[in-house]
């Protein structure tokens, strides 16, 4: 008498490794995603090779090739964006202030507010820049 | 009470309701279509403009090393750095730094930029100067009288 072997059945998938890999991939993006308030224009930083990390936190204001303000991702005029700077610093004097400005801004959009927000109380302010490995082509 | 002599079929005990995965599977999944959408991937770096030490009261004490008389580099409207009316591009304004800063290594450089250069200009001659070792940079201009 013969005996057949028994058909060896494949184990079902399971499905923990799909939602591991899934759990893993939001929190990757959670935690590296930035959730900052973009600029409602084109804003192209410039490129240095010197530049520091970048801190968290504070106020954006940036700058449109144009001389276009914004704060925090809000068109602003000169009014609004004393306002709006000066309403953050009285509540958190140690405010950071970044200026993310394209970098075709002309510098008579830039220089003048960089002393304008320094007038209104903020101590640290920075320039956005972006990392780059070659000197910059001019 | 049941008659000894009949047998009963007894109802099978429903089993317990299972919490299913499918509803957190289909959560998480449109959380990682959110944040994969919404993600920006900028690598931003940052130039301090404005420091606290800038602050009188918080700058080091006044340094008795000889910094000599600050050197003032003019960016024009084209972008180009001058030097007492010579243009110099980038590796010539670098190695000027260096060798200026041979013979003196507290060397002070002030920047004068023309309103009408662009960001990418300064920010190329601020590059150029840290590069080289300068620590003592200022970006300075010109106001018009009230």
């Amino acid at each position: 008498m013969r005996l057949a072997r028994p058909v060896t059945r494949q184990p079902p998938e399971t499905i923990v490794a799909l939602i591991d890999v899934v759990f893993f991939l939001l929190v990757f993006f959670m935690l590296i995603g930035r959730m900052d308030a973009t600029a409602p224009f084109d804003v192209t930083p410039p490129t240095t090779e010197t530049g520091a990390d970048m801190p968290s936190g504070g106020i954006t204001v940036s700058v449109s090739a144009s001389g276009d303000l914004a704060v925090d991702g809000l068109v602003v005029d000169d009014a609004a964006l004393d306002q709006a700077i000066t309403a953050r610093l009285v509540t958190t004097s140690d405010t950071l202030v970044r200026i993310n400005a394209h970098r075709d801004t002309e510098l008579r959009h830039v220089l003048p507010l960089v002393s304008r927000i320094e007038t209104l109380g903020a101590r640290d302010v920075v320039l956005v820049v972006t990392p780059e490995t070659a000197p910059p082509a001019r | 009470m049941q008659d000894p002599g009949t047998f009963g079929i007894r109802r099978p005990a429903p089993s317990k309701a299972l919490i299913s995965l499918v509803p957190l599977i289909d959560v998480m999944l449109i959380l990682l279509v959110f944040f994969m959408v919404t993600s920006t991937y900028l690598n931003l770096d940052m130039i301090p403009a404005v420091k606290r030490a800038d602050d009188p009261l918080d700058a080091a004490p006044v340094t008795t090393q000889d910094t000599g008389a600050p050197l003032l580099i003019r960016i024009g409207a084209d972008g180009v750095p001058t030097l007492r009316g010579v243009g110099m591009d980038l590796p010539a304004l670098e190695a000027m730094f260096r060798d200026r800063l041979q013979n003196t290594p507290a060397l002070r450089v002030l920047v004068l930029p023309s309103g009408a250069a662009d960001m990418q200009a300064l920010v190329s001659v601020m590059d150029a100067a840290t590069r080289a070792g300068v620590t003592g940079l200022r970006v300075v201009r010109l106001e018009v009288a009230q």
